[in-house]
């Protein structure tokens, strides 16, 4: 699965947040989704998030395990704090902070991966399209 | 080692603006560890500098590379032809790697991309505390290995200043009382006659005397 | 040039001295000084000039100081190595000497980050406890930092700080020792509203003998408001205002609170003159100084053998 200009939300997840295949999900969820698992989310780095977005996702959501409910201890919070930086960059970038979001899920919600990420994509299309689309946009009519 | 902290992405975007083909060069010494100039935080900047351009409108092509040393010349030997092929460098080194470089370089601009900040340790991750000053004349012997230079607000030699309340600085309520530091550890090392002493000024022709400093080695040499 | 301090001699003579504070304006008006020197005059025996205090630009401290000395009144030139380094320092103490100033007070400074400089370089170069030997080296040996020889020697009364309400609380018993090996003759306070803690350090004090070897004159400045204490209690460093004092200036209306701040005052310096090793009082009344002659006359201080220049 590639992020093309069609995608509107990209999702990094913990992969004890939800058990489904990606695959499937990403079926389930269609082109407007781009779905990356990683082995906790500990392991996120802000340059997941600036390619998601350099590569024409409009937002970017990452889904932990709720607070105090990460197997690695901490990899939830630290992550967390590594969006919550990398939202500032995205303001200094003028894309706004507020494309990049952290959901933490409960139990329950851990079993609804098509229903949490469906709430993500239509935060995602609140949002509107990125500001580099738009400016791709107006050089190709120039 | 050296820390510094990256410029906000407008100052570095009004540097490198009106160049074609820039140069993104980490170092990966001090300013790795510190995270603010390795080859993680290039990709990043280089990231986040094309999508901020693509936004107004266009800017520079950027290129990464990041070398092991930029303060040291040997492996600036490395920048040597892709500081050529580009119009200008955007250094993510300390603001002795910029100057080594640009040393080498009469006909390109070379621009920092950081603000060096101190010399000081990683304290736990993501976080550097300023502890030395570099004043060419070691008195950590005296104050119990806690630099009263390096750490206390008023650089004093016989403190603490009035403004020291419950262990910490008049400055900042977060920060500790250098001399209370001094005085705790000396306390605990039994060693608190040490401060009856009345320390004479610094010497400040160590640091400053004649301008830069340099130290040079016969033996080490080639 | 040789003129003696006045502060020094009521001191030796054993009196009971008290001083004040002058702050230097926020410009360059003159009549600001002499209106100050004015309303203290022959009330106290000499007024500290303060320098840049609290790191805000205000009138030199020396050209102060030489308008207080025009006005008829002692001053106390104040010092801070915030903003100087070994060489403007001595050569100041050298222009003071030569100005007539007798009398001066060794200070660190409030740092610069508290001021209208924030971006200004804190110089520090040397500690007030180097600047006060520095300063004794000039007046003992006519000899200046590194030796070199004065072609005449500055006489100064010098002058140190004490905050007794600093941490942590046996040191400042050890570095006023230091000050005092250092030079210093005598010492003001930082304001005293904690008595039951001033005593504490003066019992220390006088234990290891070194109010026989300083005068020390206890630091007091009226409240005028309970805000201002309140503002004092929680923002300005090194200062230690006990609640109960906070709770009895809110205790009164606003329009009696400066005269609620003067009673205060007043029992201290009742309380203060009682305490072994006190040799005087420092009354820092901060643009206030018209307080200065009503807590001088109710506190019995008029007829005490003392008088200006």
């Amino acid at each position: 699965m590639r992020i093309t200009p069609e995608t509107k939300l990209t999702v990094f997840y913990c992969q004890n947040c939800f058990k489904e295949d990606s695959r499937i999900l990403e079926a389930q969820m269609g082109s407007e989704v781009a779905l990356y698992p990683i082995a906790c989310s500990g392991r996120l780095d802000p340059l997941f998030i600036l390619r998601a977005m350099e590569q024409g996702s409009d937002a970017v959501c990452l889904f932990v395990c709720d607070e105090g409910m990460c197997r690695y201890f901490e990899g939830n919070r630290r992550a967390s704090k590594r969006v919550a930086y990398t939202r500032t960059l995205l303001d200094e970038i003028g894309i706004g902070g507020d494309r990049a979001f952290v959901r933490f899920l409960t139990e329950s919600e851990k079993a609804k991966p098509v229903k949490m990420i469906a709430e993500a994509l239509a935060n995602a299309r609140k949002l509107g399209p990125s500001p580099l689309k738009s400016a791709s946009a107006k050089r190709r009519k120039k | 080692m050296i820390t510094a902290t990256r410029k906000s992405l407008d100052e570095i975007k009004n540097m490198i603006r009106p160049y074609t083909r820039v140069l993104v060069a980490g170092c990966g010494s001090c300013v790795a560890e510190c995270a603010a100039g390795g080859e993680k935080e290039v990709a990043q900047l280089v990231s986040a500098l094309s999508m901020a351009f693509k936004i107004e409108g266009g800017g520079p092509s950027l290129t990464e590379v990041t070398v092991d040393r930029q303060c040291v010349n040997i492996f600036l030997d490395e920048l040597e032809d892709p500081t050529r092929s580009h119009d200008a460098v955007l250094s993510l080194a300390c603001g002795a790697g910029v100057q080594a470089l640009a040393e080498r370089h009469a006909d390109r601009n070379i621009f920092p991309a950081l603000d060096t900040q101190f010399l000081g340790q990683t304290k736990s991750p993501g976080l550097w505390l300023e502890n030395c000053l570099g004043c060419g004349q070691c008195k950590l012997f005296y104050f119990g290995a806690i630099c009263p230079l390096g750490r206390c607000a008023k650089q004093l030699f016989n403190g603490p200043c009035g403004g020291s309340q419950n262990g910490k600085c008049e400055t900042d309520s977060e920060k500790p009382c250098a001399w209370q530091l001094i005085i705790d550890r000396l306390d605990g090392l039994g060693a608190l006659n040490r401060l009856e002493e009345i320390y004479e000024p610094c010497d400040w022709s160590l640091k400053q005397g004649r301008g830069p400093r340099k130290i040079e080695r016969e033996d080490q040499q080639s | 040039m040789k003129k003696e301090s006045n502060l020094q001699k009521i001191l030796k003579e054993g009196h009971f001295a008290v001083t004040a504070e002058a702050g230097p304006p926020r410009g360059c008006d003159p009549e600001i000084m002499y209106k100050k020197a004015g309303i203290l005059k022959g009330y106290v025996d000499a007024v500290n000039v303060t320098d840049n205090q609290t790191a805000i630009v205000r009138m030199s401290s020396l050209a102060a100081c030489s308008l207080v000395q025009q006005s008829g009144v002692e001053p106390i030139l104040q010092m801070v190595v915030r903003d100087r380094n070994r060489i403007a320092l001595q050569s100041d103490v050298l222009g003071a000497a030569a100005l007539g100033i007798t009398n001066m007070m060794c200070l660190s400074g409030d740092h610069q980050c508290f001021g209208n400089q924030p971006g200004a370089m804190g110089v520090f170069d040397l500690d007030s406890i180097q600047l006060i030997a520095a300063v004794k080296k000039m007046r003992d040996e006519s000899k200046i930092l590194g030796g070199d020889e004065l072609t005449s020697a500055p006489q100064m009364f010098i002058g140190a700080a004490a905050n007794p309400f600093a941490d942590p609380l046996p040191f400042r018993v050890t570095r006023l020792a230091k000050k005092v090996k250092a030079g210093a003759g005598f010492i003001q306070t930082q304001c005293i509203y904690n008595l039951a803690r001033f005593k504490e350090f003066m019992k220390m004090v006088t234990d290891q003998g070194l109010d026989r070897k300083v005068y020390i004159l206890a630091g007091i400045t009226p409240l005028k408001s309970a805000g201002m204490a309140k503002y004092m209690a929680r923002k300005v460093a090194g200062m230690d205002i006990p609640e109960e004092i906070i709770r009895r200036m809110e205790g009164v209306p606003k329009a009696d609170q400066p005269k609620e701040g003067i009673s205060i005052c007043l029992e201290t310096i009742a309380a203060l003159k009682k305490i072994s090793g006190v040799s005087g009082i420092h009354i820092m009344a901060i643009e206030w100084e018209e307080a200065v002659p009503e807590i001088v006359s109710a506190a019995g201080l008029m007829n005490r053998g003392a008088g200006s220049v």
